[in-house]
Parts: structure tokens; sequence; C-alpha cells
């Protein structure tokens, strides 16, 4: 099959898939609100200068005590609700691709290597890899995070990658070391193609398609890690916006009714993380029905 | 029918599980959601007033303060005199017995204080190493001389308890840390870490024996989760009432809120160091009159706070009632600042902890939005208190906030650890985390070292605070918090709260 | 297989010295213990003598290798905050976690592989439909959340379940159960569905996954033709199979069992070793911060390996070289 043609038919079971064209939309929705932040919030709730006590505790707009243009209401520092979740999931974005970005590329990289080369290599990668996914992610970052005391969204970047990389190098390695007895490749090694050329021309293109269902699954677990981190306070620091931060204030008022700052930003988490899991479910249909297995 | 049979079943277990409510309490018992949690039953290990107060249940000190005012009486000790500035004479009380039988002399007196000075099991390191030696006259008689006159040694004995020197000795370290012997009016029945401490009345307390005869203590350190346990009937007290479910128990009837102003006061402390803008008087002040205290106060405390010009609460021995808060100007701290030469501001950051004082993180996003607002940029730093308060001791912070009170009700205590220059050789300053110098002040607080009648002591103590608060603005002061509780009505539960915060059992009926 | 286990051994010998060795380079850059343990009052002076007495003037490497000494023989050194040996805290709560990890395990294997059977034998049902649904949600609510979530329904609006704590307990033996009565049992109920939601919609989805993969196979295609019960089919030969990575990968998973149990003691003041771990870190309580460390890897590698082994002894083919 060429290229085109699984291109042209992906496209159409995208097109055919409803619950695949509803989670990409609802990413992009998301994706787009994050990046027009400033243009779509009625205020920016990190800014101090502006922000005031004044309105601080209104219910949503729609209830007798609302307040415009507090659309979904406040917080107890005044902040609108609806403006933080719009910040808070740039925060959410970004640390999301980050991860993605940085853990992929650098498990792409060890994957490929310890797939090709295998030996000494590959024994040393996955005896790590495997001891750092039997920790898990999620518990790698937040003994660091908590025992280093965090402080920054770029380090809590850093902590989930610590173990991050991990499942993309195992996916990685192991479509490596099938797309490596192809004729295809056993030819270009034979024709003398060094193994820059060998790994970068031949083997990365034809080994990555599983690695991009890995990154979509992933980009729903680590945004709910974030939410988590920063629910249990080793997350991103108090001055920066965050689903996890607004959803830990908003639980000290769940018993005094001020139901709208819970509900609301974990409302937004999951709308946001179930738009990336359908998408990813189309996917791993679509790309690789063996990655089936790796929830 | 084997399908009915299995749906009773259901239904059966469902009004099991669903059904049951919280369980009876009897009468003479009482069930308390505490807002901390002991850290160990050793008298000498935890030098807070969260830990101090359990053991002040198990425990007797050579003095003791009286809720509801907190005075000073005699408790193991029946009478005390000072002899000389150093030395300090103690009748015991006698017929006093241990929980374990054994009677309490002036061995275990002695045993008691010099155990302080070992860090292995006490945080009572500086009173322990204030201390020359004790001296027993005879079995009910002590001595206690100290290396330095102490004006407000007797102050602090109530803090000190006394334990049985043969059981201590003689048992297992890590056992004399999980169960208690002392001469409290309560004995330890079953700590079950992170779920209850339970106890009952001592029948022998040689005040008499308690009213309640069982206590349990829930330690619950969620807030929220506190409320819940209280609205469902759980619990009987809780303390540390969260703010911002203070309307919830006052509309709930079946609920009583038991309010107090606290002792502690909540500041702001400021470097001084030559070149940073905090070291202009004009800045200080500029900062003082950018904060909205009352906003902070009606917003962020809920109403339950009270403006604060000073660090000392009314009885201690050094509050001036003279001295008064600036008022909230912002348009004259941008002239002040503007005179100053900080037109366009500049950036400091406040640092604070998050876990210690009522809403302390919120009440420090408070500020930097007010000192926004006139143009300090201010980055904010806060973090868990076991983190922040290393921070303090090392001397290198800017300007950050921080709440105190002095268990001795003497001021003097405490201004040489917060406002005298951080002196590596004296000990003086531990707690002046932004290196606050000022020689003026550092003088004045060394001539108070020597005296010891409380008329003078205030005189001098006072002038002090005006010339710390008015003339140096030492530190913002923000607030005094106000201590809230809540009981179940009609349960007949007599509490009065302690100006100290300490929960005493044997103060308390039902 | 001796050679591989001990193999297995020495590698978890390895991993826990890195920990513990990384946790003491950590510790260096966090808040100076001396400050609490002196106590509030202490001066400089006196800061430093209880530092000197508690060996933490000394270089990280000197302390680090008294450390290693003193857990050669079963000492983990004393809790800064409650003064007692550091294991001994941590294993008094052990109880209280396992009680309630175990239950979610069980409500998680149960249902989610139950419901992985049905959805997988007729994926297109309606009610399988909505399972599946179901199942996404659970894969898409984290476990902080679910479990507010269930605590604002069940224990504030309902009214029905308590939202903290362990209730009453019994003790036996060394052993404190919750399971004695009901007081402790309604006490688990929503802590257990929070732990237990998120790994049964991963469970139903990989074993819907691989049943699916399963059913396609020639062999079970020969036992239908062969006219052999669906019972039979299904659970003898199909689920078997289908079985061997879901239990592989949950085994080989275990650290997540641990990190999501910490967030659930932490939501309901479960009084369990992860509400302890998340508590010494704020109180900065560094020697059981290393032993729970240490003692999660321990059930980790130990987990792996009992992992390693059934697999083997369930697919022979498997050698270990």
């Amino acid at each position: 099959m060429s290229k085109r043609r699984i291109k042209s038919r992906m496209l159409h079971s995208f097109l055919h898939d409803p619950s695949a064209i509803v989670g990409f939309v609802i990413l992009v929705l998301f994706i787009a609100a994050a990046l027009l932040a400033p243009l779509i919030t009625p205020q920016n709730p990190y800014d101090l200068e502006t922000l005031t006590l004044e309105h601080f505790l209104t219910p949503p707009i729609w209830m007798e005590a609302g307040q415009a243009p507090y659309l979904l209401g406040t917080d107890d520092q005044g902040r609108g609700i609806f403006s933080t979740i719009i910040y808070g999931c740039r925060t959410s974005l970004f640390v999301g691709f980050s991860v993605v970005l940085i853990a992929g590329t650098f498990g792409v990289i060890m994957g490929l290597l310890a797939g090709y080369y295998g030996g000494w290599i590959d024994a040393v990668t996955m005896r790590l890899a495997d001891t750092l996914f039997s920790f898990s992610t999620t518990l790698l970052a937040f003994l660091f995070l908590g025992i280093s005391g965090g402080g920054s969204i770029l380090i809590v970047i850093l902590a989930i990658c610590i173990a991050g990389w991990v499942r993309y190098a195992r996916t990685m390695r192991g479509s490596v070391l099938e797309v490596k007895e192809n004729a295809y490749i056993m030819a270009a090694k034979s024709t003398g193609a060094g193994d820059f050329r060998l790994l970068v021309h031949h083997l990365l293109p034809n080994a990555i398609p599983p690695i991009f269902v890995v990154l979509a699954i992933d980009l729903a677990v680590v945004i709910m890690l974030e939410a988590t981190l920063s629910f249990l306070g080793v997350g991103v620091p108090l001055t920066e916006p965050s689903l996890g931060m607004m959803i830990s204030i908003g639980k000290n008022y769940i018993y005094a009714g001020m139901w709208w700052m819970i509900v609301f930003p974990g409302a937004a988490l999951i709308l946001l993380v179930i738009g990336i899991n359908l998408f990813a479910d189309w996917l791993r249909e679509e790309l690789n029905p063996k990655i089936q297995r790796k929830a | 029918m084997k399908k009915t049979f299995y749906l009773l079943i259901a239904i059966a277990v469902a009004v099991m599980v669903f059904g049951s409510s919280g369980s009876v309490l009897a009468a003479s018992s009482l069930v308390v959601a505490q807002d901390v949690a002991p850290r160990m039953m050793n008298p000498h290990g935890d030098d807070s007033d969260a830990g101090l107060q359990y053991m002040a249940n198990f425990f007797d000190g050579l003095l003791q303060r009286k809720g509801p005012d907190g005075t000073l009486a005699p408790a193991l000790a029946e009478r005390w005199e000072r002899l000389d500035q150093l030395t300090w004479k103690f009748y015991l009380r006698k017929g006093v017995k241990f929980h374990n039988g054994n009677p309490f002399t002036a061995a275990d007196v002695k045993f008691s204080f010099e155990r302080l000075s070992n860090p292995d099991v006490s945080e009572f390191i500086n009173t322990g190493k204030s201390i020359a030696g004790v001296e027993t006259l005879d079995d009910f008689t002590v001595v206690i001389k100290t290396k330095e006159p102490i004006p407000w040694f007797a102050n602090n004995m109530h803090q000190v308890f006394i334990m049985d020197k043969e059981s201590t000795e003689s048992r297992d370290p890590g056992d004399v840390m999980v169960k208690p012997i002392g001469t409290g009016a309560y004995k330890l029945v079953e700590w079950v870490k992170g779920s209850y401490v339970r106890m009952e009345a001592n029948a022998d307390y040689w005040e008499g024996a308690a009213p309640l005869k069982t206590v349990e203590i829930r330690p619950v350190t969620e807030a929220s989760t506190r409320f819940a346990a209280l609205a469902s009937g759980q619990v009987d007290i809780v303390t540390g009432v969260p703010v911002e479910l203070f309307d919830k128990i006052v509309t709930n009837p079946k609920l009583d809120v038991v309010s107090r102003p606290a002792r502690r006061s909540i500041f702001l402390a400021l470097n001084n160091k030559p070149g940073s803008p905090t070291a202009d008087m004009r800045v200080r002040k500029a900062m003082y009159m950018a904060i909205n205290e009352d906003e902070i106060i009606e917003k962020v405390m809920r109403g339950h706070a009270a403006p604060a010009a000073q660090i000392p609460d009314p009885p201690t021995i050094g509050y001036n009632g003279n001295i008064q808060r600036l008022k909230y100007d912002p348009a004259e701290a941008k002239k002040l600042l503007k005179a100053a030469g900080y037109e366009n501001g500049f950036e400091i950051t406040l640092s604070g902890p998050n876990d210690r004082y009522v809403q302390d993180a919120k009440i420090a996003e408070a500020v930097a939005k007010y000192l926004a607002k006139v143009g300090i940029k201010t980055k904010l730093d806060v973090k868990p208190k076991s983190i922040f308060f290393p921070e303090v001791t090392e001397g290198k912070l800017d300007f950050y906030l921080i709440g105190w009170f002095d268990g001795t009700f003497d001021m003097g205590r405490t201004y040489f650890k917060l406002a005298h220059t951080r002196d590596q050789e004296s000990g003086h300053g531990v707690f002046n985390g932004a290196a606050f110098s000022d020689p003026d002040i550092d003088k004045l607080l060394q001539s108070t070292a020597d005296i010891v009648n409380p008329q003078e002591r205030g005189k001098v103590l006072q002038q002090l605070n005006k010339m710390a608060m008015v003339d140096k603005i030492a530190w913002i002061p923000l607030h005094y918090q106000e201590d809230l509780y809540a009981i179940q009505k009609g349960k007949g539960i007599n509490f009065k709260p302690r100006p100290d915060r300490w929960m005493v059992y044997k103060e308390i009926s039902k | 297989m001796a050679a591989y286990i001990a193999r297995r051994l020495i590698q978890g010998i390895v991993v826990l010295l890195v920990a513990s060795l990384l946790c003491f380079i950590v510790f260096r850059f966090m808040g100076d213990p001396v400050i609490t343990l002196a106590g509030r009052y202490a001066t400089f002076d006196q800061m430093e003598e209880v530092r000197r007495s508690l060996g933490l003037d000394k270089p990280v490497y000197v302390q680090y290798f008294r450390f290693l000494g003193n857990v050669a023989q079963g000492n983990f050194g004393i809790s800064y905050v409650t003064r007692v040996p550091a294991l001994g805290l941590i294993l008094e709560r052990f109880p209280a976690t396992f009680e309630l990890a175990s239950t979610a395990v069980i409500l998680s294997f149960v249902f989610g592989v139950a419901l992985g059977v049905l959805v997988a034998l007729k994926p297109y049902a309606v009610r399988n439909r909505l399972i599946m649904a179901g199942s996404l949600g659970g894969i898409s609510i984290p476990t902080f959340l679910m479990g507010i979530l269930l605590i604002m329904v069940f224990a504030v609006y309902l009214g029905i379940l308590p939202p903290f704590g362990r209730g009453e307990t019994t003790q036996v033996g060394f052993w404190r159960t919750g399971f004695l009565n009901i007081n402790g049992i309604r006490h688990l109920i929503l802590p257990a569905m929070t732990l237990a939601m998120y790994q049964l919609a991963v469970l139903l989805r990989l074993t819907r996954a691989g049943m699916r993969e399963v059913l396609t196979e020639e062999y079970i295609k020969t036992a239908w033709a062969k006219g052999l019960p669906p019972r039979k089919v299904i659970f003898k030969h199909a689920l078997r199979n289908a079985l061997i990575p879901v239990i592989t990968i949950t085994g080989l998973q275990f650290g997540e069992l641990i990190a999501f149990s910490i967030i659930t003691e932490t939501i309901f003041q479960w009084p369990g070793m992860g509400n302890l771990l998340l508590t010494s870190i704020r109180e900065n309580d560094q020697p059981v911060i290393v032993t729970y460390i240490m003692l999660a890897a321990v059930v980790i590698i130990t987990m792996n390996i009992i992992v390693d082994i059934l697999y083997a002894v369930i697919n022979p083919k498997i050698r270990y070289e």
C-alpha cells in the first residue's frame, strides 16, 4: 500500500467515525482556546495589577447573585472561573505537549538505538526502562516533586519525563525489531548504507507509526497527571493557573455549597481528556491493532 | 425465586451499609475533631502548642495556665519564689501519683529538667541549656539555677511537663515515645496513629477526677472534612473551623460556634539591608499603606480576624495600646514611592508558608495584589512550613509573611528572636529571617534582660514596641487571628476556649 | 531459573542503592530538619549541637554509608517528627493500605475482566456500547477527581456514606482490620471505588482487546466448530490466553497502584502508608520518606520477579537464558 493510499484511507475512516471527529473537535477547540486565551477571556486571572477581591466567590452568571462578566462565577481570590479554566487548560496543554515532545523524542531515540544495535545498549536501556516502568511515571513524578519541592512548570515537565520516555522507547524498540527484518531494510543495508542513514531515513519512518498512538494516549495521561500533581500541591506553583489547583481550592468549598469552583474545572478537565482519548482510540484502531494491549 | 432471594439479601446489605448512622455518643464522653495530630507522646519532643496541648492532658507542669484566661496557677508546685536573678525555688505538691502508681517527688523534677537538653528526645533544647543546675533540697523542694537571668522563666513552666523518672529510664525509648506516663488528668487508653487518641479520666487526679470520663480525639487535618464530621454528628467539638464554612455552621440549627480572639498575630517582615529598596523608611511606609487590611479581614478572613498594629496581643507584657495602624491609602503610598525614587516600582519576592496559619497563602496572594497596584511587582513564593521555616532561620529572605505569639505572655523573648540583629554568638535573631538590623532596637532590647519587675518591664517593652512599630516599621502588622470552634448544640457541652488554643479536657464538661 | 532469580535480586539491590542515594542527594537541597528538631527558641549554637548529635554535620557520603550500614542491620533510622523507628511507623500503617488496595484490586479485576469479556463477545450491542462509553469515562477521570466527585455525591448531597477515615477498626493480633464491622466497611466503600475505577476501566479495555484478538484465532474457531459448549470455549480457551498479557501488565505496573493509593488515601484521609508519606513530605521527615521509598521499591521488585516466574510457569515457551 502506498503512503498516499494509507493517508486517504485514514481520512476516509476518520470522516466515518463520529467519535473520532468529536474527539478531534474537542481537542482543537481546547487548543484554540488555550492559544487565544488573552483574547477570549474577560479577565487575566493572574494579572495581579487588575485582580481584586471585590467580586470574590460570586456564583455563575445565571444564578441570582451572579455578576457579569464572570460567566461561571469567581473563586476566593476574585478570579473568574471561566477565565481561569482557559488559562489552566493552557498550562495543561503546554505541559502535555512538552512532555510528549521531550519524552517522545528521547524515548524514540533510545528505542531506535536499542532496537537497531541490540547487545549491551539494548540490555542496559531496556533494564532501565523496565525498572522505571514498574515504578510508574506517576509515582516517580510524585516522589521527585514531593522531595525536591518542585516550584515551577519546567520542573513538573521534567519530573513527568523521568519515566515518561519509557513507553515510547519500548514501543519504538518493538517496532524497529519488526521493521529491521524487512527485505527493504536488508537491501538498504547490503548496499552499504551507513548506520546513520539507515536509522534516520529507513528505520525511523517505517517504525514510527505506532508511536503516534502512544503519543495520543500519553497526552491524555500527562494532562491528568499534571492536574493530579497540582491538586496534591506538588505540581505547578500557586502563581500559575492549573485545573488541578482550581479543584484543590474548590475542594475546601464543597461543603459551603460553592460547587462551581469544582464542577466547572473538573468538567473541563474530563472533557479535554475524553476528547483526546476518543481521538486516540480511533488512531489506535487505525494504525496498529497490536498496540491495543497497551492501554 | 432465587432472584427474589438475592434481591432481599442485597436490600438487607444496603440497609445495613447505608442506613446505620453515626454512633450514639455516651453522656460523659466527648469526641473531638482536632486540626492537628499528635506527633508523639513524649512531652518534651514537640515544643509546638499543637503538640503541647495533647501532652497537657497526660502530664502536669510545675505550674499551669488556667482556662479560659490563661492565668498562671500552681500545679505540681504549690508555690514558687525567685531567690535572686538566677535562682528559682519550687515547693512541690505532696501525695501526687503518676499513672503507674509511682509517687511524684523532686527526683522526677530534676530528671525531667535535665532531659530537656538531650536532643534525642527534646525540642526544649533552649530551655534545657539555659539551666545551670537543678538541686533537690528534699523530696519536695527544688531549686533551679539558670545561667543568665531569665525574667520569664516561671511564665514558661506550664510548658515543661514532668515525667516519671523510674519508668522513663526503665522503659524502651520507643515505648516512651508512644505511651505517656504522667500525673495528668487523663490516662491514655489507645492511640491509633492517623485515626484517634482515646483517653480516660484519671480517678486519682490531684485536682479531683475530671468531669468527662472518656475523651476521643480524632485528628482531621483537612478543614472541610472536619466540618463534615461535625455536620454528620460524628463529633461533639471541632477545632479550627475553616473560615469559608463559618456561615454554613452559623445557619445550621444543630451547631454552635464559639470564637475567641487568638493571641497569634500575622505580619510581614522586611529586610533593611543598605541599598535595598526596603531600607528606605518611605518605601516601608508605602508598602504598609498600600495594603488594604480591612478588605483582607472581610474577604480573606471572612471577618474572623482583628486588625493588628503590633505583634504582641493585649495581655502580653509590652503591648502598647497607643500604637495605631497606618491607614490604607494607595495614593499616598504611590507618592511616598515616588519621593523615594521608586516611581516605577521595584521587584520583590514575598515568601510565606501555605500550611501554617489561617488562610496564609491567600493572605500572601492578596498582599501581592495590593502591592502590584502601587507598582511593586511582587513575586509569590509560598511553600510548606517544613521548607519555609528553615529559610527564615537562614536569614536570607527579603520579605515574608509569618505569625507569632509568645506562650510566656512576655514580649522580651519574642523580640530577641524576631527583632534583634542576627548574631551567631549570642544566638539572638534566629527568626529574624530578613536580617533586619537596627542598633537602637538592639540596645533598648538588651537593657530589658535584667529587668524582672513586670511593671518596669512593661514600661520599657512598650517603649521598645513603639520604636519598632512606629519609628522603624520593623514589620508590617496585619491582623490577629480568631480561633473558631464549633460544637453540637443542645448536648450541654460546656466549653470555653483558651487563649493558647490548647484543648485541656479537664476544663470541659458535658 | 535460580540463576535468573539471583540476577534479578542483584538488579533489585542496585535499584535500592540508587534510589536511596538519590534521596540523600536531594535531601541536601531540602529544608533543614535541625530547625524543628531543636525547637523554636534554640539559638544558632544549640542548633549546631543538635546537628552534631544527629550526625547531620557530616558530609553526605558519610551519612549515606552510615545509613547503609544501619539498613543492613534492619535499622532505617528514627523519624524526625515522631522520634520512633521509621520502619515501624510505616509498617503500622500497612494493614490500612493493604485492605484498601486489595479491595480495589479485586473489585477492578472482577468487574474489569467480566465486563471486558461481555463487551468483546457482542461489541455492537447497545448495552455494551454503553459499557465502553463508561470505560472511556473511567480512563478519562483522574483518580483524585473521581474521589472528590464521589464525596460530593455520596457524602455531601446524599449523605449516606462517610467521606473520610477508616471508621471502627478491630485489632486482631498485629493486624488492625476494618472488615469486621459495618462501620469499617462503610468507610471503605468510597475510597475503594475511587481507587478501583481507573484500573477497572483499563482492565476492561485490555480484556476486551485481548479477547477480540484471541477470538479470531484458528484454535478458537476450531473449538466452536467442534461444538464445544460456549462457556468452555470462552473461559477455558479464550479468556485464559487473553488474560496472560492483562495479568503481566497489571503486575508490572505495581508502582501505579502504589501511586494511586497515595492519592486516594490523601483525599479520604485514609490512615495508611500513602497518607503518612504525604504528611512526611510536608513535614520533611526524611528518614520516613527514604524508608517508604525503599519499601515501595522492594514491593515493586518482588512483584516483578513473581510476575516473571508466573509468566514462565504459564507459558513454558519462554526461556530465561
